[in-house]
């Protein structure tokens, strides 16, 4: 998964975004102004975007009015410092999916962020069930068979990202958009090597993993 | 409701009941004194009468000797047999004749022809009447030549004049109270209606809280013209409260708001440290980066704290005093203070004093201004540009002129740039890491010493602030 964090005080937005990385095992973008943040929303493929709402240039709600205007579906959460009423009904009418108000928990943060992901790709369950292959995205475990499987970061990121979209073909460009940040160096062939590392870890008779060549991956 | 300890009311009772007491006794007093003194008057005239009707009694015997005689027989029968009248005539020396029970302590030692005396005899008052040379009336039988006259002394009893006068006293005392009682009722019903006014007043006073500040004087109270400056007062006194309490209000939230954006981040700090087990030189990397959050945190409350206390001066709540300090002084603090920021960034700073400035302010407050106003200037300068400070004076007041090469601020944010949480070029904020706040606390220290703050800009060319402040007269 990838998410977009538009904040313009650098610190929180590093902190969100190490807590991001680390508690979700997602990769994460910073904007730091409103202006950067559209773009970035518009051009890249997120699986969801925090919004703070004050910023430089372009202010948040601005923002949100123009991303929803353009039909991007991309969940929202908005951080907010303010508690009125008016402007959280003024966030929820301008498409936004949730909101938290500063000072918050990162871990609310990082749980509200993974069920908003969730929703958005109609999985209503924190355990995603593939076949006999069940993922805990809370804990971020993996079993097989009800026997526990160790994966790697990147190989965890992967397999999250297939088992949410199970029986779709998923290209290797969706995958790379999804699975990297903005600062990675994008080689196709990496993706490859986490395919095989999660076939060879989830193995037990039957391939979960299918490589459709020429098309992508699928999950069933 | 507590019974008040001074009722205005009771007041002006009691004032007018003493004063209708006073009026009564006057009263009483003056219509007691002149009723016994007509009475007097009339019981003389009498008396008078009296005594010479007894003297007109005295005639000369028939049997030619000349020798005077008093046909008692015809004295009338006294109108208080009680207390029967007494009188005794002399010729000269020589008793003619004197009533039963004369009293012989009597005597007149007055010379006068007609002389009155009010005496008791055996307790009873007596008003009595000395005449002297009272030509005897007989003429018949008077002998040829006769100058003979008379000393007549007649007394008669004034228990029914004191009566009188008592009673005539009663009969004022009486209906003087009477007439104090109906005055009375008047006043309580007049003083009642009077203070209604002010019951209503109270009443509508008592509306007034901290969610309805209106105070509508009621109609009634409003006409009456002694109640007129207490409204006044009230409408004034409101009004303050009211402005203060709201500037208490919005500080207070501004200020809660402002804090929640660095607990916010020390926060989120700590919480990501936490987030997993770490090895000790990232957890020491950790402390050190929350150790920064809480700096800006504490830094943030100390602009705020003086912020609220120059706003408040403003509103001169607060009292101080002040000593007249050397303001060029305070900007060669400032200097110091950023001179490493200043070496950072590569930009110079150049103070040039033309005259010495003394204004009456808290040094820190000044230096505060000088602080935001040059890190501002500074953050903004190309490197190798040059910051100016310039303290100058004119009549009256002192200038501080900070001004910087940067790129300018565009003509339509210039009006914002004081207002708390603008950020009027994002390209710069970011960099400056303030709050925002930094130029709104220069200006409520500046307007707080009754100062003024100017911007001016070109874009491409550079920020002027322009600080005026009153200088020190004396």
């Amino acid at each position: 998964m990838r998410v977009l964090v538009v904040e313009d005080e650098i610190r929180m937005a590093e902190n969100i975004a190490r807590s991001l990385r680390e508690g979700a095992s997602y990769a994460v973008d910073i904007a730091t102004d409103g202006v950067e943040g559209l773009y970035m929303a518009q051009s890249e493929p997120y699986d969801a975007v925090l919004l703070d709402l004050m910023l430089p240039r372009l202010d948040g709600l601005e923002l949100l009015k123009k991303l929803r205007n353009t039909k991007q579906h991309t969940p929202v959460l908005v951080l907010t410092a303010r508690e009125e009423k008016e402007s959280v009904v003024a966030l929820l009418n301008a498409g936004a999916d949730d909101y938290l108000t500063k000072p918050f928990d990162l871990g609310e943060l990082l749980a509200r962020t993974k069920a908003l992901i969730r929703r958005g790709k109609g999985q209503p369950s924190p355990v995603l069930t593939v076949g006999d292959v069940e993922i805990n995205t809370s804990n971020r475990t993996v079993r097989r068979a009800g026997k526990n499987i160790s994966l790697t970061a990147m190989e965890y990121r992967v397999l999250e990202y297939l088992a949410h979209r199970p029986g779709a073909i998923v290209s290797k460009e969706e995958l790379l958009e999804h699975l990297y940040d903005y600062n990675w160096e994008k080689f196709s062939n990496v993706i490859e090597v986490y395919i095989s590392g999660l076939r060879r870890k989830l193995n037990n008779g039957r391939q979960l993993i299918q490589t459709l060549r020429g098309q992508g991956y699928m999950l069933q | 409701m507590n019974t008040p300890a001074k009722s205005i009311k009771r007041h002006l009772i009691l004032t007018v009941v003493l004063s209708q007491l006073l009026l009564a006794a006057g009263l009483v007093f003056t219509g007691v004194f002149y009723t016994q003194r007509r009475l007097e008057a009339a019981l003389d005239t009498d008396l008078e009468a009296r005594a010479m009707s007894v003297a007109a009694l005295v005639r000369y015997a028939e049997d030619g000797s000349h020798s005077l005689v008093f046909e008692k027989s015809l004295v009338p029968p006294p109108l208080d047999t009680v207390h029967p009248d007494f009188y005794q005539i002399q010729k000269g020396s020589l008793e003619l004749t004197r009533s039963g029970h004369w009293p012989s302590n009597l005597t007149f030692n007055n010379t006068g022809l007609k002389a009155y005396r009010s005496l008791t005899i055996s307790g009873i008052p007596y008003r009595a009447l000395f005449l002297r040379q009272i030509p005897i009336l007989d003429r018949e039988e008077a002998p040829p030549s006769s100058a003979d006259t008379l000393t007549v002394v007649y007394a008669t009893p004034t228990v029914a004049l004191h009566n009188q006068v008592l009673a005539a006293g009663a009969y004022i005392a009486v209906a003087s109270l009477i007439w104090l009682g109906l005055t009375v009722l008047l006043a309580l019903w007049g003083i009642r209606r009077g203070l209604l006014p002010l019951k209503h007043l109270a009443a509508e006073a008592a509306q007034v809280s901290a969610q309805n500040w209106e105070l509508r004087a009621p109609p009634d109270a409003e006409q009456v013209a002694e109640l007129r400056p207490l409204t006044e007062a009230m409408e004034t006194m409101l009004n303050r409260l009211r402005q203060s309490f709201m500037q208490q209000r919005e500080f207070l939230a501004n200020a809660a708001h402002e804090l929640k954006t660095p607990a916010a981040i020390l926060k989120s700090t700590l919480q990501s440290l936490l987030q997993k087990p770490r090895t000790a030189p990232e957890y020491e990397a950790g402390l050190a980066q929350a150790l920064d959050d809480m700096e800006r945190l504490e830094k943030l409350l100390h602009w705020m704290l003086r912020l609220a206390r120059a706003e408040q001066w403003t509103q001169a709540a607060l009292p101080r005093e002040l000593e007249g300090i050397d303001v060029a002084g305070t900007c060669e603090e400032a200097i110091s203070g950023l001179r490493s920021l200043a070496r950072s960034r590569k930009v110079e700073l150049h103070l040039t004093t033309n005259s010495n400035v003394v204004c009456r302010a808290d040094p820190e407050d000044l230096e505060l201004v000088w602080v935001n106003l040059l890190e501002n200037a500074i953050r903004y300068s190309p490197p190798g540009a040059t910051v100016e400070i310039q303290v100058s004076r004119d009549n009256g007041s002192g200038t501080v002129v900070v001004e910087d090469h940067g790129p300018g601020i565009p003509e339509k944010d210039l009006p914002h740039i004081f207002e708390r949480f603008r950020r009027a070029d994002p390209s710069r904020t970011r960099e400056t890491g303030g709050f925002g706040l930094g130029l709104a606390i220069a200006k409520a220290l500046v307007e707080a010493y009754g100062g003024t703050i100017t911007p001016e800009s070109t874009l491409g060319r550079g920020t002027r602030m322009t600080v005026t402040l009153p200088t020190q007269q004396n």
